[in-house]
Formats: C-alpha cells, structure tokens, sequence
C-alpha cells in the first residue's frame, strides 16, 4: 500500500511537469485549443462530480451555474469596467446564491425527478434571458471587447496563457475535492449517495450537506463560465446556458467513474480525444457525430463497466506493479 | 377577450391530447418497470418520421400511418425492454437514469445525421381545414389528432381494466413480488408495458404530422412537457397524466397568448416550480421509495 502511495506521489509529479512544459513543447493552435477544452471541461466535471459522483444527486442543470458566472462577470466588465478576476469570483458567490432555492425546490425530489428538475431550472434560466433584451443583449448576445493583451482584464494574445488559468482551475477543483473527500463531509456524502434514508437516520443531516455541497460545486462552475466566455470573447443565452453543458458535466464523470477524485479527468481526456479525433477524420461537417459517438461510449460504460474507466485503469495498473507472482496468481484466481 | 381567452383554452386542449399520449407513455413505464423513459420523447420523433417518409414516397396519410407506427414502435419498445433496460434494473438510479439519457442522445444525434436538421413537414388536405365555433377557430388537423388520441387513451384504459395482460401490468405496478409469485412472468410484462408506452409515443409522432414539422429535436418539447405532467399528476397513475397533460396544454397555451410567444416553456417550468416548492408531499417522486 506504501509502495503504491509513493508510486501515487511519483506519477502525480510527473503528470504536472508535463502538463506545465506542454504549451512550451506544443504550439500548435488547434493542440492548445484541445488541451484547453480538456482542462475546462475535466474541472467542471469535477464541480458536477461533488454533488452529482458522491452524493448521487443526479444534476443535469449545471448550465444554469455556468451561465450564471459568465454573465455576471460580462455584464460587470461591459457595464461597469469590471475586471472579469474579479467577475469571476462576483459570478461564483452569484450561483451559490442561485443553488440556495434552486436546491431547496429540487432536493425535494429524488433520483430521476430530481434530474428533471435541474434540467427544468437551467431552462428556464434560458428562456429568462433570451426574454428580457434590455437586461443583457437578449437572443442576439453580445462581443466582448477585445483589448489586445491584457492579463489584468483576462485577455491574452498568447493560447497557452488560457491554458495556464484553465490548468489552474482544475488544480483548484481537485484540491477541494480531494480535501472533501478526506473530511467529515466526504464520509457523509458517501453515505447519503449509498442510502439518503439510512444516512438520515443515523444522524447525518443531508438537507445542509446536499445544500452545502451544492453550492460549492455551484460556485466552481460559474468559475468556467467566466473563463469559456472570455476565452471565445462572445455570450448569448444558448451559448452560456446550453444543455450540452449540463450533459457534458454529468457524462465525462460517469465515464471516468463517479465518486472519484480522478474520473472526470480520465472521462474528459478520452471523450474529448474522441471528439479531436473523429474531427480530424471526418470535418465538422456531419452534425450529431460527436454526441453519437459520446453517447454509445456512454451505454457502453453503463451496461459493461458501471464504475467507470477509472477502476479499469486502477485495476490494470496494480496488476502491472504487482509484480510478486504470488499476488498476480491470488488476483488472477480472484477475478 | 372572452373570446382570445376561449380560444387559448380550445389550442392548449387540442395540443394537451397529444402531450397526454406521450405523458401516459412515460407514467405506464414508470409504473410497471420503475424507470424514466429520458428516451420517450425521440420514439415521438421516430414516429414523426416514419409517418413523414410514408407520407413523402409513398403518398400514405399520416392518421393511415398510425397503422405502422405503432406496431414498429411496440415491437421497438420489447427490444429496448429485452436488451437495454433489462441490463439495469435494480441497479440504482445511476445507470438507470443514463442508459436512456444516452439512448435519448444517441437518437437524436443519429436522427441529426441520417435526416439532417431541415425541418420535414407533410401537407395532407386537412391540413388547412378549419372551422368556427361562434368566434372559436379549430383546426381540423389537430382536432382530428385531439380526439384520436382521447379514443386511443381510451383503449389503452379498458386494456388496463379488462384484460388479462393490463390486469398483469397493474398489478405487476402494485406489488410485484406478490405478482411474480401468483404466476406472472415480470420480464414478459415489462416488455409488453415498454411496447405499449412506446407504440403511444408512436402514435403522438403521427399525429402530429399533418400540423406540426418533424426535426431530431422535435421531441424534446413532448418529453419535457410530459415529466412535468407525470410530476403533476401522480405517478405511475394514467388518469392523472391525462389530466395534468391537459392542463399543461392549456398553461402553455395562456402563457403564449398572455405573456407572449416565447414564453409558454416558461409558464410551463415555472407550474413544475411551484408545484414543487408547494405540494411537494403529493408527488409520489417526493416520498420515500
């Protein structure tokens, strides 16, 4: 166990020394373009997999949350000069706001309403701000002014300097997860994803920790919302409220594996490699692809490996160090 | 104003018999095989195009075509019960809640490839027919759809009550251990009751046809309308998805008449809301399991 904790330590170094010589190494536009919408979507993965992975609270409204952060922090920055560092985190505590009712309604219902509901709520978000036009730019949306380099507006003439905020976001996402998971409040989310009921009756109150870790996991995304929308410099309310948004959260952390501090990350390098690479093959000229192609990978995980890849990998990779015959035997006899 | 009143009220009844197939469908699966159908409203979308391609090579009326889609799309719906749903029951709402989720994508996505996102409609000899009752207008189109998928609710209601098979589904959907142990096969069950929810999403699709234009989104609306109505009405329970379909029909249908065009979705949303911020303990989906 030692030996696979200070293996653990090795690798982790390593993985971050190449993830931060990479855009020096790489310098391909389109490359960067990839690792970046890895790294985005890996993080919000990992604010959907809080409440969706370890509290099982199936949500499929987290673009109400991204939405939410990449407006407030436009219409701070267009209407007030506000630097979108600090719209950022001004659109974070905006979403945790938002989750308060929000969750209140929703929590009421269970396993698959309760995912009807999320849906509903992000939705309706939606068609709030593609109906009042004099509040933010309605259905036609709106450029954000470009101006040139400024880091301490976010903008930057440089890819990889995005790449660098979107590594950090995940960084930061990791770190609070991986925190959580090792607290008081980890155990309880376990115990409320494995059995609501059960953990309620043996004192746990999952009403505030549903609440509590909704609200983080609502802060992070609004967090990607911001950086999204000044990395493509434009917002309309199909752009920051889509469904695919929603979808993309839940599905790269059901096929890394839920409920664990890795999964979404592995679930987003394969989907979105997936994507780069049927892409490359076929042009963006066939509609649908993508999300064909996400979706069987999506049955295929449910129906053979309900964990997700995560374990997959795990299970090979102790296979492989374990190199003592003896051990390598009992798992063979094992599995 | 009486008048634009009436007639939002005659619009949202007519539209709300079509939402009532697909909600029926969605609340006959939940009730019998305990899981959400995320995919019922892409069978109505199958259907919308079966009855398109009939209509456009071989000249076959849409109502014609409900002769054909809806069997395809009950023996469809025992496939989808033997080979997908089967694979997860019991196994938590994970896997439940995403293999039809993907199934949903999937659809919609291969639809989006093999059909394009061009709008398809079929233009049929009623399809601008109409008539007027006092200042009332009811198109003939979405009447005859109206009172076609009342009759076929019906049918679907004496099947439950007089036959063998719907005495099975119900209590199948009662107590289904108790079911299994006086001699009823559940998988059998599960099948015909996905066979039948999804030959009624069938039917909505061909309905619709003469009036409303086929896309791979097309379904999206009837599903969402529908969850909002089996949360409405209680679950699993048939005469409450009618009703609440119903009502649904007409609070969209005031919301595009009252608050403007864009906004019966939102009316709609804001229903599900409120119901749940206010009468949360009498949805089923809100109790314990």
């Amino acid at each position: 166990m030692r030996a696979l904790r200070s293996s653990g330590a090795l690798w982790l170094g390593m993985l971050i020394l190449v993830l931060l010589v990479l855009p020096l190494v790489v310098t391909s536009r389109f490359a960067i373009d990839i690792f970046i919408r890895v790294l985005l979507f890996a993080f919000i993965g990992v604010a959907w997999n809080l409440i969706g992975g370890y509290a099982k609270q199936l949500s499929l409204g987290h673009a109400a949350y991204f939405g939410l952060g990449a407006y407030t922090s436009t219409i701070l920055q267009i209407d007030f000069g506000i630097s979108p560092w600090i719209g950022m985190l001004a659109g974070g505590v905006v979403a945790m706001l938002a989750s308060l009712p929000i969750g209140a309604l929703c929590f009421r219902l269970r396993g698959p309403y309760f995912a009807i509901s999320t849906i509903a709520t992000a939705q309706v978000f939606m068609l709030l701000f593609l109906k009042f036009r004099n509040f933010a730019w309605g259905a036609e949306g709106t450029t954000i002014p470009n101006l040139g380099n400024a880091p301490l507006m976010m903008q930057f003439e440089a890819k990889a300097a995005y790449y660098y905020i979107a590594l950090g976001l995940l960084a930061i996402g990791l770190a609070i997860t991986y925190r959580i998971e090792r607290s008081w409040m980890g155990y309880y989310l376990v115990a409320i994803g494995e059995d609501e009921d059960a953990a309620e009756a043996i004192g746990v109150n999952a009403m505030r920790i549903k609440r509590d870790i909704y609200m983080i996991s609502a802060f992070l995304t609004a967090l990607a919302g911001t950086f999204y929308v000044q990395y493509i410099y434009f917002i309309d309310p199909t752009t920051a409220f889509n469904f695919n948004i929603s979808v993309e959260a839940a599905l790269v952390s059901i096929v890394g594996g839920v409920g664990t501090l890795w999964g979404p990350v592995i679930g987003t390098v394969l989907l979105e490699a997936t994507s780069a690479l049927l892409q490359s093959w076929l042009g963006s000229s066939f509609g649908g692809v993508q999300l064909t192609v996400y979706s069987l990978i999506l049955m295929a995980v449910i129906l053979w490996r309900p964990t997700g890849l995560l374990g997959v990998l795990t299970e090979a990779y102790a296979r492989i160090i374990r190199a003592d015959p003896e051990q390598t035997r009992k798992a063979a006899l094992d599995g | 104003m009486l008048e634009i009143l009436a007639q939002a009220v005659v619009n949202g009844l007519l539209i709300g018999g079509i939402y009532a197939l697909v909600s029926i469908g969605v609340t006959l699966i939940f009730g019998v095989v305990k899981i959400v159908n995320f995919a019922q409203g892409e069978f109505v979308m199958i259907g919308m195009y079966i009855s398109f391609f009939l209509a456009t090579y071989y000249g076959i009326d849409p109502l014609l075509s409900l002769a054909i889609s809806m069997p395809v799309l009950f023996l469809v719906g025992m496939l989808l019960q033997h080979f997908l749903i089967r694979r997860v029951l019991g196994l938590g709402d994970m896997p439940q809640i995403f293999l039809t989720f993907a199934l949903s994508l999937l659809l919609m996505n291969l639809a989006l490839m093999l059909f394009t996102a061009n709008y398809r409609t079929v233009h049929t000899w009623y399809s601008d027919e109409a008539f007027h009752i006092g200042e009332i207008y009811v198109p003939m189109a979405k009447l005859v759809a109206f009172v076609l998928a009342m009759a076929l609710s019906g049918i679907l209601w004496v099947f439950l009550q007089t036959t063998d098979m719907g005495k099975a589904m119900r209590a199948a959907a009662q107590k289904p251990e108790v079911a299994m142990l006086m001699g009823i096969n559940p998988n059998h069950v599960f099948a015909v009751a996905t066979g039948v929810s999804l030959a009624l999403a069938g039917a909505a699709g061909s309905l619709l046809m003469p009036f409303y234009p086929a896309s791979p989104m097309a379904g999206q609306v009837f599903v969402l309308m529908a969850f909002v109505a089996v949360v409405l009405g209680t679950l699993g329970n048939v005469r409450g998805a009618l009703i609440a379909s119903l009502m649904m029909g007409v609070a969209e249908s005031l919301g595009i008449q009252f608050v403007g065009a864009d906004s019966g979705l939102i009316v709609v949303f804001l229903m599900l809301l409120l119901t749940l911020a206010f009468r949360p303990s009498g949805l089923a989906g809100g109790g314990a399991r």
